[in-house]
């Protein structure tokens, strides 16, 4: 915590929220302020890089790249937080390792040191909803404190994705059998939240299959769909832009490819926290969301 | 049963052909790399299959993580490396929260992709982003659209990464050729060895 009384970290960004779905940075910024937590600006950073793509070809330089966003934030003294499962499995999961594994860590020591860097672990990274609901940064009291238009009468269904809370025994989140954290965060911003069938199954997209063969990717995401559409949601919610992005503009896709149409918005939380706090759709940059998202903005505003 | 059919008809041989397997066909390496690069403790399979059930590719495909796990331990390192089903693991890791024996299945894959692209076996998409990524810094990099709406939400046209900082992309570029990766992204999108 900073001499000011705020909690301040250093926003790693990554590729999908700011080229693509900018009301994902613009409201994180916006709604963590709100609850006492300031996003810096982390000058310089790149993509995580994408664990599918990158990984597979070649882990080390996964490593490298990862370790190169997170000295950036070594040199501004600060955490990193993030709000994309995918980035946190990059700089998350690479910081762990890098910090516990010494010869891993020397590898990618000798690599940087041709650009003058060097990775020392003396930072951590965490995701923005895991700040939201630790009551030592926020908490769900916090969060329901700042709603000023409260989402009521809507049910949300919630995605958690994949890399946020898997693997277990490399994360700190507990079961990730049938987690319950993310809905008291819905629940708190005065929505339902709903159960579904099979909810912990991947949106289809990530390890490059959305890329590799995207009627498998989608199918998956089909699957997922008609196990929304069972319980009656009016929107989805979820922590990652890249499956935001799967939801998103994967229904169009779907409808293109299988026939079948679903109109159901997904949104990231921080754009539903930033609609309870009272920001408009239009600083949301809803527009952009291929999924027309106002059958259920009416159910709210 | 003959290795060797004669027949004098390809076709049949083909159909027919002998499809035990051999203590030769095993390169016991190949276990060892992929235990290296997993980080993880492929020969603890013992084949229950809950990776397989756990697995969202599976319904769908002729993709089974069991499969590439017996693969790893009896060392078939051409079947598991040449198989396209190698690239349908979404990476979700329920069956490493699943399994019994604490292996990493994901992982495995990882590895095995690892060991594939050094034979130059690496879907054109995953290349793409890798050229993406060394000349701007992003796999999926802003354009003109979304620079328009980013401007009305009072945020900067550009976000302040490498779009705002193209200073750091000579950095980004000296850590991928480290690794050779652009000359291998450009060697295998061209077709050319």
């Amino acid at each position: 915590m900073s001499s000011n009384g705020k909690h301040e970290y250093a926003f790693f960004l990554g590729c999908i929220a700011p080229n693509r779905y900018p009301g994902c940075e613009a409201s994180a910024i916006e709604t963590s302020r709100k609850v006492g937590i300031e996003l810096l600006p982390l000058k310089g950073a790149s993509c995580c890089p994408a664990p599918g793509a990158f990984g597979s070809i070649d882990l080390n330089v996964w490593y490298a790249m990862a370790a190169r966003n997170v000295i950036l934030a070594e040199e501004m003294g600060k955490d990193i937080a993030l709000i994309c499962n995918g980035c946190y499995k990059s700089i998350y999961e690479v910081n762990h390792i890098l910090k516990h594994n010494d010869e891993l860590r020397d590898g990618v020591n000798e690599v940087l040191a041709e650009i003058d860097m060097e990775f020392k672990g003396s930072i951590d990274v965490w995701h923005l909803a895991e700040l939201y609901y630790d009551e030592k940064i926020c908490g769900v009291k916090k969060i329901a404190d700042s709603v000023t238009r409260p989402l009521t009468g809507v049910k949300v269904a919630v995605h958690y994705g994949c890399h946020l809370m898997k693997p277990m025994k490399e994360r700190h989140f507990g079961d990730s059998e049938n987690p319950m954290w993310i809905e008291e965060l819905v629940d708190a911003i005065g929505a339902e939240s709903v159960q579904y069938r099979n909810k912990m199954q991947c949106c289809g997209a990530g390890g490059g299959v959305r890329g590799f063969d995207l009627s498998h990717a989608l199918d998956i995401t089909n699957e997922k769909m008609i196990n929304l559409q069972e319980v009656g949601a009016d929107a989805l919610t979820e922590v990652c832009p890249f499956c935001q992005l799967q939801y998103d503009r994967g229904q169009v896709e779907i409808k293109e490819k299988f026939g079948v149409e679903y109109g159901l918005p997904v949104l990231h939380y921080n754009e539903m926290l930033g609609l309870a706090q009272g920001m408009s759709p239009q600083e949301l940059a809803l527009d952009l969301h291929a999924v027309d998202c106002t059958p259920f903005l009416e159910k709210i505003l | 049963m003959a290795k060797e059919k004669n027949y004098g008809n390809p076709e049949l041989e083909n159909k027919l052909r002998d499809r035990y397997f051999y203590n030769e066909d095993s390169k016991a390496d190949f276990l060892k790399e992929v235990k290296r690069i997993s980080r993880t403790i492929p020969e603890m399979c013992f084949q229950c299959g809950t990776c397989t059930g756990s697995c969202p590719s599976a319904p769908r495909s002729s993709y089974r993580i069991r499969l590439f796990m017996r693969r790893a331990v009896l060392g078939l390192e051409d079947e598991a490396l040449t198989d396209p089903d190698l690239w349908l693991c979404t990476t979700c890791y329920s069956c490493t929260d699943r399994c019994p024996r604490d292996i990493a299945p994901t992982d495995v894959i990882m590895a095995m992709r690892n060991l594939a692209a050094k034979r130059d076996i690496i879907p054109r998409n995953f290349l793409q982003t890798v050229n993406l990524i060394y000349t701007t810094g992003h796999g999926v990099p802003n354009n003109d659209v979304n620079r328009a709406a980013r401007v009305k939400l009072g945020l900067d046209a550009d976000p302040p990464t490498t779009h705002s900082y193209p200073e750091y992309i000579d950095g980004i570029q000296k850590i991928i050729d480290h690794y050779d990766l652009k000359e291998t992204a450009d060697r295998v999108l061209e077709g050319v060895k």
